[in-house]
């Protein structure tokens, strides 16, 4: 199996907090891989440590055959890492067309790739002119989502999709990123188990900052004792 | 061709209504004052004294201030980095303006070169500072450089060039721009400049560049996530905003017979504030607006009030960002578009 993306034991570290304490995480090239775990596990961290927001003190972070985890965000982001951070992390000063502009990495990229934008998420091209703040919070997670697919990215890092969204908004949402994974692959941290179970191929578990299970997300459905152990789910 | 052309043309003065109306009023507030005063356009070309001259005067203080705090809405409302040494942008310009005529006898171009070299070499100077401090840190810094500044320009071992704390005098200003007796020919050359400054803040804001500047005051980290290297686009601001402060600081060594150094001190960079605090900051147009009120009331408190007028005038800012805490210019974005909506609404409710 080739893997896109190899996170071999990263310690990172917050301030003095130890947060990371041994992840290793493999993403098979083009498939869906959900990060799963209770809240504060070290999930979003996992994400942060891979993109160089938060770099591992140690550890490796190969992507494509290459250690990035001593790279600046902004590098390792323009080797086509898309990053949709949680809590729809938008400009909200910027109107939605301004928004997708921004994310070009090559002049272009915007202009080529609008109409598959566009057609994965009719709202947006209707609400074109208006500034974030004026987006609701569903629009606002299309539009997060919508920007890391203006460049061409290889590997998207999508963090908490869901998150407070109407069950109507996550079923789109879900769709949606079905139809990303055919050209992308995914890392997905999801709280919602059943919206992770149904996305994903594989899954990592972590747990108080350490990965401590992974495989296929079919195993894990079947193994009621590791989901309610890990994830306190019935 | 021509309908194209025509329709162009009407919805760009539709669209710019206001601008252009300001813009006419402009060009034309030296001769209404003076005709208000009983002096002929043939009176006020001619520079004699009068309120027209003085309303002149008036005018070109509040255009460099408006240079001066555009550079400031640049770095700190367009691109969020607040800097505490911003005066010492406009004095580097100011100084050595008055020290490279007035010592060295340098030509009014040779010195505005110079002037834009110092800014370049002034911006790198707080860029270096950029990748390892921001936020409250990069304010602090930014302070320690300006008071540094502040320093040296009122020692008295650079007394001779700078005049220490007695300020900058004697500078000779070229007679074709003297503005003693080609007031008017100044003040067209300085609401020139200032247009152009601000069509060229315009356009670098609605630009690529610009918006990653708007995105890196939102959230840098969210900037740098898609990709971007911030450090070079807060530069760039950076850089821009030292060449029109410098710009500014020529421009007002030439108006001012002396320079004073208040204009390094921390002083100078709390008016650049105000300016946008009461315009609107992050709009530009706000600092345009934001200096015709500062310096009006401040003259207008002056002259009727007399020496408590710096109480008063202290009283009104604060109530200014208490009740209009957006600006003038923020605060009329955001209610004409609640208008429009209102408007809409009340349209779609009687079909």
């Amino acid at each position: 199996m080739e893997y896109i993306l190899d996170v071999q034991n990263i310690h990172t570290f917050i301030g003095q907090y130890h947060i990371l304490q041994g992840v290793d995480v493999r993403v098979p090239k083009g498939s869906i891989t959900a990060l799963l775990g209770r809240n504060g596990a070290g999930k979003t961290t996992t994400l942060k440590s891979i993109i160089g927001l938060t770099p591992p003190r140690e550890g490796k972070v190969i992507y494509e055959g290459k250690e990035v985890q001593d790279m600046r965000s902004f590098d390792i982001a323009s080797k086509g890492i898309g990053f949709v951070p949680e809590h729809r992390a938008i400009f909200r000063d910027l109107t939605v067309e301004e928004n997708l502009k921004i994310a070009e990495r090559v002049k272009g990229d915007y202009l080529r790739k609008k109409e598959f934008i566009f057609d994965l998420f009719p709202d947006l091209k209707r609400l074109m002119a208006l500034s974030g703040t004026a987006l609701s919070g569903g629009q606002q997670q299309m539009l997060a989502i919508a920007r890391a697919l203006v460049a061409d990215n290889h590997l998207l890092l999508i963090d908490e999709p869901s998150e407070g969204l109407a069950p109507v908004i996550i079923e789109h949402m879900m769709k949606a990123i079905r139809l990303l994974s055919k050209d992308s692959t995914i890392v997905l941290v999801e709280q919602n188990f059943l919206v992770a179970s149904q996305l994903a191929e594989y899954y990592v578990i972590i747990e108080e900052g350490r990965s401590v299970q992974a495989g296929s997300m079919k195993d894990l459905a079947n193994d009621k004792a590791a989901i309610h152990r890990y994830l306190g789910a019935a | 061709m021509t309908q194209q052309i025509n329709s162009r043309l009407s919805a760009f003065f539709s669209t710019h209504r206001a601008a252009l109306f300001t813009l006419l009023v402009l060009i034309l507030l030296p001769f209404i004052v003076g005709l208000m005063d009983g002096e002929s356009p043939m009176m006020v070309f001619a520079n004699e004294s009068g309120n027209s001259k003085f309303a002149q005067g008036l005018a070109i203080e509040i255009f460099i201030l408006a240079l001066y705090a555009l550079s400031f809405d640049l770095i700190f409302g367009i691109t969020g980095m607040l800097s505490f040494g911003h005066s010492m942008f406009f004095g580097v310009g100011a100084y050595l303006t008055g020290i490279a005529i007035k010592t060295f006898g340098l030509s009014l171009p040779a010195t505005l070169g110079l002037v834009f070299i110092a800014a370049i070499v002034q911006a790198i100077l707080f860029g270096l500072v950029l990748p390892r401090v921001k936020g409250i840190t990069f304010a602090l810094v930014t302070l320690g450089l300006g008071s540094v500044f502040h320093i040296v320009v009122m020692s008295s071992e650079l007394g001779p060039y700078t005049g220490a704390d007695v300020g900058l005098q004697g500078v000779i200003v070229p007679a074709f721009i003297s503005p003693a007796n080609e007031r008017l020919r100044f003040y067209f050359i300085a609401l020139t400049i200032l247009i152009l400054v601000y069509l060229i803040y315009k356009r670098f804001v609605d630009s690529p560049t610009g918006r990653v500047c708007v995105a890196i005051r939102e959230n840098e980290g969210r900037a740098r996530m898609l990709g971007y290297n911030t450090f070079y686009f807060k530069l760039a601001a950076l850089t821009l905003s030292s060449l029109t402060a410098a710009l500014a600081g020529f421009m007002h060594t030439l108006y001012q017979p002396i320079v004073s150094p208040n204009i390094a001190g921390m002083g100078f960079t709390v008016t650049a504030l105000l300016i946008i605090l009461i315009g609107g900051v992050g709009t530009l147009s706000g600092a345009l607006v934001g200096a015709v009120v500062y310096r009006l009331l401040d003259f207008g408190l002056r002259r009727y009030i007399g020496e408590s007028a710096s109480f008063i005038s202290g009283a009104v800012y604060v109530l200014f960002v208490l009740f209009i805490p957006f600006g003038i210019v923020g605060t009329w974005k955001m209610k004409s578009l609640q208008i429009k909506q209102g408007w809409q609404r009340i349209q779609k409710l009687f079909g």
